[in-house]
């Protein structure tokens, strides 16, 4: 289960002040795949991120009492100097997993074959996207944090994702940053509307993206 | 309960070696690769340095000053500074250098520290060593009179330049004029770090003053350990504990602050 109480996050920067989120309350338990809805700069991606303990909230508490990914997005999580295979031994360094495994997993499901011994800031955003899954899943996660990244992939690593993420696991839980009505109609079971700083929590999906729509 | 916090503690320590274990290793390979002799070019710049400016003072002030050889002197002075210099340069703005892997919440901002700091360390004393070896090889450098003291006075040394990088560090993030200053204050460092001198060659006002640094408090220790009866020296081992202790709480504290704050990309 995750529990956010009352989070609230601003930035600061030369003296502009600039409050994204303004008291945010939710809660996501075991199995929920969350989609989080909202307008670009709403806070989806701040929210990902205050989540997975990347940046810390002005005020408020972030309880994690289950294993969450690092946020699986377009920036961060890698080293771009050093090749993917190196990022690979780093992070199955850092999480106590086997690099062998790993590395066979990635290699597999990445199907990247020589680029894993290129920089990764060489790889173009389906790469990265390719590469950030393959070790999110071979690290073995409860709750996976989406940042937009999964519809950059081409058909080939969507089938991937699709079997790996919603057939092999199921039991696990997900918040998915997307503009993809159609994604998150097809994929989540609840859905999170993110406006004016606040969030609303939805069952009803398909109701929520209505009312997205309309924003 | 006060098993289950023991515990824990012993976990997140395992955990912070870990980090600060892949961090370095990472960090080795970005700098130096794995071409050639790879890491061993931690040790190149300090020992490049030191015997140089020990060449230039040997044929500069003569091969021995107050009864002491000159090379091995300088070179003892040198390369604590170098470690000094290049580890106040690397703790600036290493949290943004870094942040892309503070996506991975096991990773704290103080490993980046430590781990670069450690690679400083190691490159430092090894040059230290080598450079040892070999002037004890031509005979100018003696064997050292007491191991313990010289060790001590290198830990105590390194103590210290680590709680300032732990300051250093995380006021570079908190503003940029900060980094503009640092060169300065680096240069201005050096008189006080007991680098050219022995206290015990200077006088009574400037002794007074210059056995409040920390730095010539260690480097005295270090020079005593070397040269045992040959030379005097003054030194207070609490003087450097003390510093350090209260400059890694200021430190510890300020990178807190500052982590709340960081915003990563």
């Amino acid at each position: 289960m995750i529990i956010c109480s009352d989070i609230r996050k601003s930035y600061s920067h030369g003296g502009r002040h600039k409050q994204v989120l303004n008291g945010i309350n939710l809660v996501i338990k075991q199995g929920d795949r969350v989609g989080l809805l909202g307008r670009n700069g709403a806070g989806k991606s701040t929210l990902i991120k205050l989540i997975g303990g990347v940046e810390m909230p002005t005020s408020g508490k972030i309880i994690r009492n289950m294993s969450v990914s690092w946020p699986l997005g377009f920036a961060g999580g890698f080293q771009g100097s050093l090749t993917g295979l190196d990022n690979a031994r780093f992070i199955a360094r850092i999480y106590r997993r086997e690099y062998p495994d790993i590395r066979r997993f990635v290699e597999d499901f990445t199907e990247l074959g020589k680029q894993l011994q290129m920089p990764v800031k060489t790889y173009s955003s389906g790469m990265r996207a390719r590469l950030a899954f393959a070790l999110s899943l071979a690290i073995e996660f409860d709750c996976y944090l989406i940042d937009e990244i999964i519809l950059v992939g081409d058909q080939n690593f969507q089938r991937k994702c699709h079997a790996e993420m919603f057939e092999k696991r199921q039991e696990r839980s997900m918040i998915v940053a997307s503009h993809s009505s159609e994604f998150i109609r097809g994929f989540c079971n609840r859905a999170i509307i993110i406006h004016e700083g606040k969030a609303i929590m939805m069952d009803d999906v398909n109701e929520a993206v209505d009312q997205y729509e309309t924003l | 309960m006060a098993k289950s916090s023991l515990l824990r503690l012993q976990n997140s320590w395992s955990m912070q070696v870990r980090v600060v274990h892949a961090l370095m290793i990472r960090e080795l390979i970005t700098r130096f690769g794995r071409e050639n002799i790879g890491f061993l070019w931690i040790m190149a710049e300090p020992l490049l340095f030191a015997g140089l400016v020990g060449l230039l003072w040997h044929f500069t002030h003569g091969s021995t000053e107050h009864g002491v050889g000159v090379i091995a002197f300088v070179a003892t002075g040198y390369i604590p500074i170098t470690l000094f210099r290049h580890g106040v340069s690397r703790s600036v703005a290493v949290f943004t250098a870094n942040q892309s892997l503070l996506y991975h919440r096991q990773v704290k901002t103080v490993d980046f520290i430590l781990a670069r700091f450690i690679i400083e360390v190691l490159g430092g004393m090894m040059a230290y060593l080598f450079m040892a070896v070999v002037l004890i090889g031509f005979g100018q450098f003696p064997i050292p009179s007491d191991i313990g003291l010289l060790i001590a006075g290198w830990l105590l040394y390194s103590v210290f330049c680590f709680s300032l990088c732990l300051i250093i560090a995380p006021l570079s993030e908190m503003s940029e004029t900060m980094e503009k200053f640092i060169p300065v204050i680096t240069y201005i460092m050096i008189p006080f770090s007991g680098l050219f001198y022995m206290v015990s060659w200077l006088t009574p006002d400037a002794q007074a003053v210059l056995l409040f640094s920390p730095f010539v408090n260690c480097m005295e220790m270090m020079r005593k350990g070397i040269w045992g009866d040959q030379v005097t020296a003054y030194y207070n081992i609490w003087n450097p504990i003390v510093c350090s202790t209260v400059a890694i709480l200021m430190g510890l504290i300020l990178c807190r602050r500052v982590r709340r704050t960081l915003t990563v990309e």
